[in-house]
């Protein structure tokens, strides 16, 4: 009893702080959404702003929950083949993922038409930021590392080196890629595409999709509602958030490699020494050692870096330009320009809530669909 | 953790076709480490004109560098910019962050680790839940919240509300739950009551993850450019962050300006890291392991 008392003493201040700034704020946060909050509050507007932020429809609305609830229930049907009739499981697993991502592909477009389009556009910048980020910093991260371990002089000063651009203050780093990556012809990156004899580019001004870029496909959207949606996302990341997509390579891959050298390091050498006895190549012990027992390593990074992706805010901060803005603002800097820029809170309010649904959906599908494939070697 | 990989390394390696891929690879990778950061260097020292004359992308030619190093840009630099005051604000900013998050931290990793009481799961399972919530969530309420308290524009609202972090707490409970229990018996039986056992015992065992702490919430708090954006309206205590992102867009076309004051705030953090690597590389990759 009085150890109950003593403990809760010790965890008083870190609770009154993480009631105060850490929990409360949620509920505050849904209780400012239903409100016209113009920096003040001001009348209750009961859920204007969701209608706002979803359009009028209830049923497009329900539609799309349903696909996506659709999407994860055959995700996990299908994970579970050890259980009973898993060719049943199979079958409906893959007939439910069709049907719900063609109510995906009809659904989703009517809900942005009728919606907020800017939040829409936000949401498919965080998506391809996250999809060309994470991915690759994960990949690069295991070849620093995998190099680094292969490595025998220099590693600390190689690890130092890959690692600064990550402790670097992000506020100065991010100026360096303005500057970089600016669209005037005399730019560094415009002068390396010289020496290929290509270029200039407009970069971090371009708002233009890589794949019309790169392909010299046209730019044209065709008009009606649904293909012109999915033409949007076709156009890809605009080359203004290619140039940060890199930015964020250049960050990341360092601390991911620093992250799988700590993985790598509990291998034990003796199942490298088995495989070779074996007969096993390199490449071979790669794919069949390394790569299943960093299991537990990846999976932790990759739930850091999406999570992070949804984030992020500093560098794209600095890194946005007004030409571009539309396809490089996230949704996380979507909602600092609509509270404190344009002074809307109450919608902000809203679309935050949508943004913490997001982040929590993808924790819990992450948690349920890696668990099982991951690997915990002792 | 060690994060050095214990790999063997055989007694003389020779120079075979896949050791020098190896480090032709590591060498290419730190080169595009390295270069941005060269061309700050290179460009925070030209003149107006050579930033668009002298524009060579590759470090090893003449034309990446100035002709003649212009110092007094940094001079300028910091002058335009209030340097000075922007520290002085990140330097205290951090500091008092820190030294809060390091009370409460440890006392509440301690409650979670050593001390069997009821609710304990529970209250765990509280905190960490915080964890997942995305900063954008708190940024509206939390601003309207220190506006309520009058801490807009004040060092009081740019450092409570960071006082506190289940992510430490987690962290600290690992390493506190991997002391032994027998040290904390065998004090109680001499009459320690739990405040000297976390003081006395636990603390001072705990220095390389306290450090960790410490320089993590350190980095954090002298990174931060959006709360601070939102929590302060006038220079009085603006942090460095905020300062650099007003002066980049003051020095418009300036660019030697603007990477000089980019030079004055990542030279710091860079410098810092090199003479302590072994530190910082241990307490970042220790902030990645999951429990």
């Amino acid at each position: 009893m009085r150890d109950t008392v003593t403990a809760y003493l010790f965890l008083s201040p870190s609770a009154l702080v993480i009631g105060v700034f850490g929990i409360f704020p949620v509920f505050f946060t849904l209780y400012v959404s239903v409100y016209r909050w113009r920096l003040s509050k001001g009348a209750f507007s009961g859920f204007d702003n969701y209608a706002k932020l979803f359009g009028g429809n209830v049923l497009i609305l329900l539609a799309v929950l349903a696909s996506v609830a659709g999407v994860v229930l055959a995700v996990v049907l299908m994970r579970h083949r050890t259980a009973d009739h898993p060719r049943l499981r199979v079958g409906a697993g893959m007939t439910l993922l069709a049907c719900s991502i063609a109510g995906l592909i009809l659904a989703l477009p009517l809900l942005a038409s009728g919606g907020d389009k800017d939040v829409y556009d936000a949401l498919r910048v965080t998506i391809w930021y996250s999809i060309c980020t994470v991915p690759i910093q994960l990949a690069g991260g295991i070849l620093v590392a995998v190099l680094l371990t292969a490595s025998v002089k220099g590693r600390q000063a190689f690890r130092v080196i890959y690692l600064t651009p990550y402790i670097a203050p992000t506020v100065a780093t991010a100026a360096i890629f303005e500057l970089l990556f600016s669209l005037r012809p005399d730019s560094f990156a415009n002068q390396f595409l010289k020496i290929f004899g290509v270029g200039p580019l407009q970069w971090l001004q371009e708002p233009k999709g890589i794949m019309p870029l790169l392909f010299g496909t046209s730019a044209q959207l065709p008009t009606s509602v649904i293909p012109s949606y999915w033409a949007e996302w076709g156009q890809g990341p605009s080359l203004a958030l290619t140039a940060i997509i890199f930015y964020s390579w250049w960050v990341f891959v360092g601390y991911y490699a620093l992250i799988y050298l700590n993985g790598l390091s509990a291998i034990p050498r003796q199942l490298y020494e088995a495989a070779e006895v074996d007969g096993a190549s390199k490449v071979r012990s790669f794919f069949s050692i390394t790569l299943p027992l960093l299991s537990p390593t990846t999976y932790f990074l990759s739930l850091l870096g999406v999570i992070g992706t949804f984030k992020a805010f500093t560098h794209l901060f600095v890194l946005r330009s007004t030409a571009a803005s539309g396809t490089v603002d996230s949704i996380s800097v979507s909602i600092f320009f609509t509270a404190f820029r344009k002074g809307n809170m109450g919608y902000a309010a809203a679309v935050s809530i949508l943004l913490f649904v997001i982040v929590l959906g993808l924790t819990l599908v992450q948690q349920r669909t890696t668990e099982r494939g991951v690997t915990y070697g002792d | 953790m060690e994060i050095e990989a214990r790999r063997h390394v055989p007694p003389r390696k020779k120079l075979t076709g896949g050791t020098i891929l190896v480090y032709a690879l590591l060498v290419v990778g730190a080169t595009v480490c390295i270069v941005p950061f060269l061309y700050m260097l290179a460009t925070s020292l030209k003149t107006v004109g050579e930033t668009i004359t002298r524009v060579d992308p590759l470090p090893w030619r003449a034309d990446f560098w100035p002709a003649v190093p212009q110092w007094k840009n940094y001079l300028s630099s910091w002058r335009d910019a209030n340097f000075s005051l922007y520290f002085r604000n990140s330097v205290l900013t951090a500091l008092i962050t820190v030294a809060g998050l390091i009370v409460t931290s440890s006392l509440a990793a301690y409650a979670f680790a050593k001390i069997r009481f009821a609710g304990s799961r529970v209250m765990f399972a509280i905190f960490v839940a915080t964890l997942i919530i995305p900063d954008s969530v708190y940024l509206i309420p939390n601003f309207i919240t220190i506006t309520k308290f009058g801490w807009y524009d004040t060092l009081a609202g740019l450092t409570v509300p960071f006082m506190a972090s289940a992510f430490f707490i987690f962290l600290l409970r690992q390493f506190f739950a991997q002391l032994p229990n027998e040290l904390l018996e065998s004090a109680r039986m001499d009459g320690a009551g739990h405040i000297r056992s976390f003081a006395s015992i636990v603390m001072p065992l705990s220095g390389a993850p306290l450090f960790t702490v410490a320089f993590l919430a350190f980095i954090g708090s002298w990174n931060s450019l959006q709360w601070p954006l939102v929590a302060t309206r006038t220079e009085r205590w603006r942090p460095l962050t905020v300062g650099l992102t007003t002066f980049m867009t003051e020095a418009g076309p300036q660019n030697q300006l603007r990477m000089a004051g980019a030079m004055i705030a990542v030279l710091p953090v860079v410098i810092l890291f090199f003479f302590a690597q072994k530190q910082f590389t241990e307490a970042i990759a220790r902030s990645g392991i999951k429990g």
